[in-house]
């Protein structure tokens, strides 16, 4: 049970993270990314590739993770820097759906389907350390980080951006550089949560990194609510208790558990968006004008 | 030879993604909805006619209840998902994520339902001859041909000659002038969706007859009629048209020097290239960013 537990909070706290710098991308710059497990990907691959080469020493990994993913992310920002709204969710999904495809061929890289396995337990000046606590720092310190900037110069640039580009840029602000490192920043999170991913799980491939996963962070987002701090926390918690309490139900035959649990994440999106835009803990006045 | 059996091949698919894609864009400018749940109406349409088709039902009968059953939800997503986030002013991340999840929710109940994997239905049409030496066509591809060429004219001429028509262009250049003229824009957004998603039905019906559908097919249906929109150019049904045609024939065309995994990467790359580089399409007018 104990075991269990932990399980469920290392994921909670991984999928809070993944959750979270969507969530900076989305409710602070306003750059509507379906692509963020893409980043997951890049950084869990790299991240695995670290422990199984050279050393299973965590911050390596993660260091590792972030400079990929967040150097790849310009896949992502030159579209964001042309176009905007419904014509960047595309290109998004276009990514979203060509890493898949890399994911699965670069077979050297990351093992396409059958994925990369024995990913070595993360070992800190040679003690072996769960991933739980782990994962809760960079929980916290990258939350800590978000609200430093929220507060700071660069995240009202962001925020000026999102609510207005033509103005921000005409009182100077540099928009490309602002919006390519709030995109870095956002994926370099996301792959240390993949990296942190992978050496909970041992074990990686491409099924975890596909548009079915960037949905489901982004219903973390949007059930919990986007522009909030703990919004995505709480809605990645929630949503992962969803397959246990699922579990509970008896009379769902075992085969279609799957079925029912995507039901409702669709169902909770849907109506979520229409009767309560700005998500569980969102500001709902500001989420009628803007979200 | 194994080039223009390709090429045929991709001409087939591409005219089902040009119908397709013509009822995205149909919706997208009149409405400016994004209409994310467009692979969700090709689906249940496909799967109706299957269900049909395995009930013993006439195969026209078949084709009636698919173009019905996406024609209801079109019009079902409009009245109950779009419009009541229109009321409240729900910006198009709003509209998008309820779309995405509509079409979760009915991806996966198809799945549990019909059953995972692939279902397609046994025509004779679909059993392909040999025309020249090498050279192998089914009647479905006549078929989906001259259906495409047909439907696209009939929408032409419904829009440039039937009074609603017209009223439905001119609510994709100014709804707040339509208003002022005292017609309907809920009334004709009903009506862009409803031909809209009837576009969608044949190349359902189609595609079921060759290559098969299963439950998740609606994702690639809503990026490729996606792409098609926007590198057709925003607004212009014919660019809409010709792009999913474009598509269809790179897809398969790209087989020639890849393997099949490859295909729907092609659709993504000239995506990606009109996103970078010509964000307005090849027809479309150039949209403010």
């Amino acid at each position: 049970m104990i075991a269990y537990l932990s399980n469920i909070a290392t994921l909670a706290a991984i999928f809070g993270l993944l959750a979270a710098t969507l969530n900076f991308m989305v409710g602070q710059a306003g750059i509507f990314s379906v692509a963020h497990a893409v980043f997951m990907g890049l950084g869990a691959y790299s991240g695995a590739q670290v422990a199984l080469l050279l050393v299973p020493d965590p911050f390596l990994a993660c260091l590792a993770a972030a400079v990929v993913a967040g150097g790849l992310s310009l896949c992502l920002a030159l579209p964001a820097l042309r176009v905007r709204g419904e014509y960047f969710v595309a290109a998004s999904l276009g990514l979203q759906m060509m890493a898949v495809t890399l994911f699965t061929e670069a077979k050297g890289l990351t093992g396409g389907m059958g994925g990369l396995v024995g990913i070595p337990q993360p070992r800190i000046f040679g003690v072996v350390v769960p991933v739980l606590p782990l994962a809760l720092v960079a929980l916290v310190v990258f939350l800590l980080l978000m609200a430093a900037m929220q507060r700071g110069s660069f995240g009202r640039t962001l925020g000026a951006i999102r609510d207005a580009e033509s103005a921000a840029e005409a009182l100077g602000k540099n928009v490309a550089v602002a919006k390519a490192l709030a995109v870095a920043f956002s994926a370099a999170g996301a792959g240390v949560a993949g990296a942190l991913f992978a050496l909970h799980l041992s074990f990686v491939n491409v099924e975890s990194f596909t548009l079915e996963q960037s949905v489901l962070i982004m219903a973390m987002l949007i059930v919990g609510g986007t522009g909030t701090l703990l919004g995505p926390i709480l809605g990645a918690v929630l949503l992962l208790s969803l397959p246990a309490a699922l579990s509970f139900i008896t009379f769902i035959p075992p085969t279609d558990i799957g079925s029912v649990q995507q039901i409702i994440y669709g169902g909770a999106m849907a109506l979520l968006m229409i009767f309560r835009p700005a998500g569980l803990l969102g500001d709902q006045k500001r989420g009628r004008s803007e979200a | 030879m194994i080039e223009l059996q390709l090429l045929l091949g991709g001409l087939q698919n591409g005219a089902l993604y040009a119908l397709t894609a013509a009822g995205f864009a149909l919706i997208f400018g009149a409405t400016k909805v994004f209409h994310v749940a467009h692979g969700a109406t090709f689906t249940l349409a496909g799967y109706v006619f299957i269900g049909a088709w395995n009930a013993g039902w006439h195969p026209a009968l078949g084709v009636l209840a698919a173009m019905a059953a996406a024609v209801a939800f079109g019009i079902a997503m409009e009245r109950l998902v779009y419009r009541p986030i229109g009321r409240h002013e729900g910006g198009f991340f709003t509209v998008f994520v309820a779309a995405f999840g509509v079409s979760i929710v009915v991806q996966n109940v198809i799945a549990m339902i019909a059953g995972r994997g692939f279902a397609n239905v046994d025509s004779p049409l679909a059993t392909a001859t040999e025309v020249m030496p090498d050279l192998f066509l089914a009647p479905v591809f006549w078929i989906s041909i001259v259906a495409a060429v047909a439907m696209f004219l009939a929408l032409t001429i419904f829009l440039s000659r039937h009074p609603a028509g017209v009223a439905l262009r001119a609510l994709a250049q100014n709804a707040d002038l339509l208003r002022a003229y005292g017609l309907s824009s809920g009334k004709l957004s009903v009506l862009a969706f409803a031909l809209g998603s009837v576009l969608a039905a044949p190349a359902a019906i189609l595609t079921a007859m060759t290559s098969g559908i299963n439950e998740a097919i609606g994702n690639h249906v809503m990026l490729i009629s996606m792409a098609a929109t926007i590198v057709g150019g925003v607004g212009s049904l014919r660019g809409a048209a010709l792009a999913g045609l474009l598509l269809g024939v790179a897809e398969s065309v790209v087989l020639v020097f890849l393997d099949t995994q490859w295909a729907e990467g092609a659709s993504f790359m000239v995506l990606f290239a009109f996103i970078l580089f010509r964000p307005s399409g090849m027809f479309g007018a150039a949209v403010a960013r």
